[in-house]
Parts: structure tokens; sequence; C-alpha cells
């Protein structure tokens, strides 16, 4: 027998893939048994338990060969969250562009001012408070198709959450190269940023069209689309990596593309629906193993001023241009709690930001760090509690 | 919120005033042969089209905003019902719900959401719709179980005024010959549940399932049909008038007759020349009083059955004159009857194209299924829907960018 078998075995991709799907389920099942908290806590609590601040049972070179399901996940919501983003909406309600301008510039200041007071340089601050501006797509997603909401505040959820990524994204590409250690010089830098920002946009538009002639194969066919979108997502990625483009921007600008400038109607609506469960679930698995709360302890006070002025800041965007777009007190407070959910995006932005820069602010990617893990976990439980409050929730708990 | 409190507050006392009451409203007496209308319109998504949970949002939205006739919420979360004034001429009732139909689509687009007509939404699945929660729906739904939300379907009901109750009873059986002519004309649901149900109006189907809807019994005599309440109502079978579900019934409170039997078109002015002829037949039957005859119930069951599944193009079976007609020949022969009342009325134009429906033989289902065989997409179809109530006929080219 020990011609075939070698101890210690070897965790494949694949194993790992079933792991975490299976114990993702567990953890959202007990979650979902509690009936207060959402299932993506459990996912979320299963990933910290297995992950190097729990039992360490998943270390970090298996967590790079889950990498290329993550990147699915994260392709597939960011397309998603491109569609959301109705340029038709934002002609016709006033208020909403500069809602979101507000509530996500306000957060930059915000942070952005608290970090500078605390002495931190300005350069990582502003990273900082780039990644505090955009709230977890896949989060209020989630959450909204777990408990069935729908309706005025869960739609309005969706198309601030889409801009403000987009803000954060432009945002951070364009900071992330003067980050950048060895791109010093100013020349070099500013073309770094063109080539990501509009070669990541480009890229989008160019898959765009390669999408939608090929739809004219598949006609209006839902299973046809499906692999088609899904080809289209998968293949933008790829391309997005091997030409060092921002894959977040890429797929972000194929979503709005497809919504906004499919004049004559050939893309259908395709619901990812249990395919996007699957990757979710690991999504939500693999970031938790990133949560560490120690920045918690650390840097109590920064972190919790940090949470206080992010959480002011977005209801108070909401706030100042509610009455524009004609919504009531409690339709604004409840919008701008379902904001608050930082989640995958600003671990993958973090984490980017260490792998660009690897003498990066260590006060400041605990501090990040921190306050991410605390609206990883209290963000989902929120936006359930405010989707509820809403009345837009067809189910308490499933 | 605010909006369904108040609504569920309303409610509550006017069931209270049901609940003291034992006996029917008083026939109201109104203009004779004024008319009205009611259209029950669906919310639908922009994106992908299906119907929207956004009715308590809207009509907080609305009641912001001063206009005509009223604007009330229906029983499941998607539907909206759109109530006229009461008109002397389909023109000035066109004026109306058109100025109507101006405020609900800019009210909707700022709010993102779709409008539109048709009996039936394509795809939207039942058992996703849920109740809009007043007093009266809630009764409902607990009383109907599934069929309360199998009950999201849209028509059309045209009020004409009586001059007394005896016509307004008289009016419904007369009226019972030519009802089929109705459901031909307006239907416009003939996807339902994802499918091409093969009917023209799959409405009347949803309908037929509630044991209070069919036609009202034959009573010709106020006096006996308060006496027929009172028992139905001492029997607990009904609460009030609102709970008989016939294709035709009289409405006292308003001092009408009320015809239920129609799909909601899906243009205003398809709306409002139903009206419009209506009025026109209401008036030529109150004139020339033919006799009536209880006979012409032998056939109504199928002949309104026979005008649901095949349309325009049903063979209808004349009980007294024994004899077929296709329907559409019906249509063209009652417009003919009808010439003079219209010219009296001032709604030739009305008239005339419910002529020309007939003798093309297109109603609004016919548009529907040329839509989905050029699109392929019941999605595209509802979006076609929406731009055809906002734009009007000929939408499909001016929307097709």
């Amino acid at each position: 027998m020990h011609d075939f078998l070698h101890f210690p075995l070897h965790i494949n991709p694949v194993f790992l893939f079933g792991l975490t799907l299976l114990l993702g389920l567990l953890g959202g099942e007990i979650a979902k048994l509690t009936r207060i908290l959402p299932r993506i806590s459990g996912y979320i609590a299963v990933g910290f338990l297995v992950g190097p601040n729990g039992f360490n049972i998943v270390t970090k070179t298996l967590l790079i060969d889950a990498s290329f399901f993550v990147d699915i996940a994260l392709g597939l919501i960011l397309f998603d969250l491109g569609r959301h983003l109705d340029f038709n909406w934002l002609r016709h309600d006033r208020g909403l562009l500069p809602m979101a301008i507000t509530e996500s510039f306000l957060t930059f200041a915000a942070v952005f001012t608290v970090l500078f007071l605390f002495k931190l340089p300005w350069l990582p601050s502003a990273l900082a408070a780039t990644i505090a501006m955009a709230t977890s797509p896949a989060v209020v997603l989630m959450v909204a198709h777990d408990i069935s909401s729908e309706g005025p505040i869960t739609r309005r959820t969706m198309i601030l959450t889409s801009l403000n990524n987009l803000f954060a994204l432009i945002l951070f590409t364009i900071l992330l190269p003067i980050a950048h250690i060895k791109s010093s010089t100013p020349q070099v830098i500013s073309e770094h940023i063109t080539y990501r920002l509009l070669g990541s946009v480009v890229l989008g538009l160019i898959m765009f069209m390669i999408t939608i002639n090929l739809s004219r194969l598949t006609g209006k066919n839902k299973d046809s689309q499906f692999v088609l979108f899904v080809g289209a997502i998968a293949l933008s990625i790829g391309m997005a990596i091997s030409l060092n483009l921002s894959t977040m921007l890429t797929l972000f600008t194929l979503g709005v593309v497809a919504r906004n400038f499919d004049y004559k109607h050939k893309l259908t609506e395709v619901d990812f629906g249990w395919l996007a469960r699957l990757f979710f679930v690991l999504l939500f698995v693999v970031t938790g193993v990133y949560l560490k709360l120690d920045g918690l302890w650390k840097f109590t006070w920064i972190v919790l001023i940090f949470l206080i002025v992010k959480i002011l800041a977005k209801i108070c965007g909401v706030f100042i241009f509610s009455a524009t777009s004609r919504l009531t007190k409690q339709q604004a407070l409840t919008l701008g709690v379902t904001l608050l959910p930082m989640a995958e995006l600003a671990i993958g932005m973090s984490n980017r930001l260490v792998y660009f820069n690897p003498n990066f602010s260590y006060q400041l990617i605990t501090i990040i760090t921190a306050v991410v893990a605390v609206l990883y976990i209290l963000g989902p439980i929120a936006v359930q509690l405010a989707f509820i409050k809403t009345g837009e929730a067809e189910k308490l708990s499933y | 919120m605010q909006c369904s409190l108040l609504l569920l507050k309303l409610e509550r006392q006017k069931n209270c005033l049901i609940r003291t009451m034992d006996t029917l409203l008083p026939f109201k007496k109104s203009a004779p042969l004024t008319i009205g209308l009611e259209l029950e319109l669906q919310l639908v998504d922009l994106h992908h089209f299906n119907l929207v949970m956004e009715i308590n949002d809207f009509l907080r939205r609305l009641s912001e905003i001063s206009h005509t006739g009223t604007i009330k919420p229906e029983i499941t979360q998607s539907m909206l019902e759109i109530n006229s004034s009461v008109h002397l001429s389909y023109l000035s009732l066109l004026n109306e719900v058109e100025e109507l139909r101006g405020i609900l689509v800019e009210e909707a687009d700022q709010t993102h959401i779709g409008i539109c007509g048709g009996g039936a939404h394509p795809f939207q699945k039942w058992k996703e719709q849920r109740i809009f929660q007043t007093e009266r729906f809630s009764s409902f739904s607990e009383q109907y179980g599934y069929l309360a939300q199998q009950f999201t379907v849209f028509g059309q009901h045209i009020h004409i005024g009586c001059a007394n109750a005896e016509d307004s009873l008289y009016l419904c059986h007369a009226m019972a010959r030519y009802l089929p002519q109705f459901i031909a004309l307006s239907a416009a649901s003939p996807f339902h549940q994802d499918v091409d149900t093969t009917f023209d109006c799959s409405r009347l189907t949803v309908i037929s399932a509630f044991p209070l809807s069919g036609t009202p019994p034959w009573i010709l005599s106020w006096q006996e049909f308060k006496t027929y309440y009172q028992k139905m109502l001492r029997l607990g079978v009904v609460k009030s008038m609102k709970d008989f579900y016939w294709d035709i019934r009289p409405k006292p409170e308003f001092g009408t007759i009320e015809i239920r039997i129609c799909d909601t078109p899906l243009t205003i002015s398809r709306a409002v020349d139903l009206v419009a002829y209506a009025q026109a037949l209401a008036r030529w039957l109150l004139e020339k009083r033919p006799t009536l005859c209880r006979d012409i119930y032998l056939t109504y069951l199928i002949n309104r059955f026979r005008a649901a599944r095949y349309g325009l193009e049903a063979i209808l079976i004349d009980p007294i004159q024994q004899k077929n007609i296709l329907l559409a020949d019906d249509i063209v022969q009652t417009c003919n009857q009808l010439e003079s009342q219209a010219i009296n009325l001032g709604s030739q134009d009305a008239l005339t194209r419910i002529y020309i429906m007939a003798v093309e033989r297109k109603n609004d289902a016919a548009w529907l299924r040329k839509q989905y065989a050029e699109l392929r997409s019941l999605n595209d179809v509802v979006r076609s829907q929406t731009e055809i109530w906002r734009y009007g006929e000929g939408s499909e080219k001016k929307c097709s960018h």
C-alpha cells in the first residue's frame, strides 16, 4: 500500500474546493438556525476558523491554489455589479448620482482626515480611504437574494454600491502605482496609470463586442447565453491578468457596457443563480480566512474612529440628496446602513496593496484589516436588518 | 409604509360601515350614459421585465402629486389601479386618462420601474407574488389561499351611468349577449406563466376559479335583487357587493353598471375606445329595449370560453336566432348598428377603430404574439409592452433605436 499512498496526503485544489463548499454549507446552515444571522456570517466564520488565525487548516499555499475560484467569483460579482449601473436611471433621478458622489467622497474625506490626524502618511491614508469608499457587492447581492428583498431600497443599494465601487476602483488604480516603490518617476507612474485605467476599459469594451457578436449565434436562448457570459467573464479575467490590467475594472466595464450599450437587446438577463451561489460560498469562506482582528486590540481608537466616521459619512452622504431622490427619512437611513459592508473587494485591494509594496505601512494594513473584519462580520447582519426594516424582504430567514 | 397604514385605516372604517348594514346601498342616481374607467396595470422591473413589488413606494410618490382620478393598490404588490372621474364624452375621458398616464410614466421613470398594460404578465411566477396588506386583501388571501396570488391578472372595468336601478339590471342582462365581443376586443393575455396558452385571453380562466365569478342571477327587479343580496349576506356568502366577481354587475354606490370582463389593453386609446363602444351599445339597448330572454345564458359560458380561446376568430352560438356567427362579423354588424349612436355621442372615431380591429382581426393578443415571433424572448415582449403603453401604437418603430 505504501507505494500508492504518500503521507501526509497532498491537498489538491479540487479537494479544497469540495471541502470549502461543504464546510461553508455547514456554517451557513448553522447561522440560519440562529434566525438572526444571515448565511454569509456562517460562511465567513468557517473561513476564519479554518484559516491561519483559527485552526490553521488552510495555509497560505492552499489559498494560492484557491485563487482561481476566487477570481471567477469576483469576476461574476463585478460583472453583475456593472449591470446594475443603468445610465437611464441616473438621467431620470437627478439625486442619484450626486448621492453616490457625496456618500463616496464624504467617506473618503472623513477616513482620510482621521488617518491623517493620527499622523499616518498621506498616501497610505488615501489608499485606505479609497478602500473604505466601496460597499461589498457580494454581501448586498447575497443578503438581498437570501431574504428575497425586492423594492426601491434594494435597487438603490445596488446602484449606489455599483457607483461607489466604480469610484473606488478608479481612484485605487490611480493611487496604487504611486505607492509602488519601483515606479517612482512621475512619467512611469502616469504611464502605468493610463495603461491600467484605459487598458482595462478598452479590454472590457472589446470583450463586450466579442460577446454581442457571439450572441448572434446563440440567439436569445438563455442556456446558451449563460455559457456565453461565463465564458466571456473567464476570458476577460484571464486576458486582464495576462495583460497586467485591472481584472476588477475590466469586468465592471463589461457589465456596465452590457447594460447600457446593448441597443438592440441582443443580450438576455442571465441569472447566474446556482453557479453564483457556489462561488459566493467559496468566496466568503476564502475571504473569511484573511480576517484578522488583532488591529482591533492594537489600534483600538483609530479602528473605532475609522468605523464611526465611515458609518456617519455613508449615512450623511445618502441623507444630503435623499430629498432630491424623494426618499423618506427612514428610507435614507436604511439605505445608508446597507452601504456599510466591506468585504471581498476591500480584502482584494488590501492584498494587492501589500503585493505591490511589501513595505507598505504595517500599522495601516493592520488597521484596514481590522475595519474590514468588523464590517465583514457586522455588515451582513446590518444589511439584513435594514432590508427587513424597509419591508422589502419576503422572509426573515429563507 | 405610511401610505399602506392610511389605506389600512380607511379599509377598516369602510368594513365597519359595511358590517353594520344588512341591506344593499341605495342605487345612486347618476346621469345616464356617463362613463368611467378602471385600469389595472403592471409594475415591472426595467432590467429583466418581471413584475416588481414597488406599489408601496410608488403610491407614496404619487400621493405627493396632484392629479385627477384615483390611483390605488390592488391585491398583490406589483399591481396598480387607476380610476378615472365621471365623463360625458369619450374624448374628455381620453384626455384625463392620458394625463394620468403621463404622471405615472414620469414618476415611474424617476424611480426606474416600468408600467404596462396587458391582461397577464407573460412570465411572472404567481407563487412569488406578495399580497398588499390591507384588511380586505388579507381576508381575501386567507379565504382563497393560492388563488389570491394567482389573481395577479390585470383587467379593465367600464362604468356606464344608469338613471335608475331597474335600468342597471336590464343592461346587465342585455349586455350579456355582447360580452364575448368585449373579451375578444380587449384580449391581451396570450402568454401566462412562461407559456403561450393558445388563448387570446388567459386571464379569464384565472377569474373563473373563484366561486362567485360568472353572471348575475336572472333578476330584473331591484326589489328582488335587494332580497337576493340580503339572503347572500345573511348566509355569509358575501360581505358586500364587491365580493361578486361577476362579468358584469350593478354598482349601486356609483349608480352604474360595471363591465368587468375586459383585459387591460396595451394602450390607453384602446381602453377608451372600448368604453366608447360600451357607451354606444348601452345607449342603443336603452333606446331600442330589445326583449330579454333567459335563453341567452344557454350558450353564454361556451361563447365566453370561445372568445377567450380564439379571440376575434371565435364562432359564437346565438341561442335566440339559433345560428352560428363569427365573432369578428358579429362586431362588424354591431358597429353598423351603433353608427347613429356614436354620432350622437361624438365617438365615431372610436367606433371606426373598433370596426377596423374586427375587420383586420387584430387585437392586442395578436400584437403580442407577433412581438414574440420577432423578438423570441418574453422579457423583450414585456419591454415592448412598456413602450407601447408609453408611446402608443407605432412605438415599436420609435423605440427600435
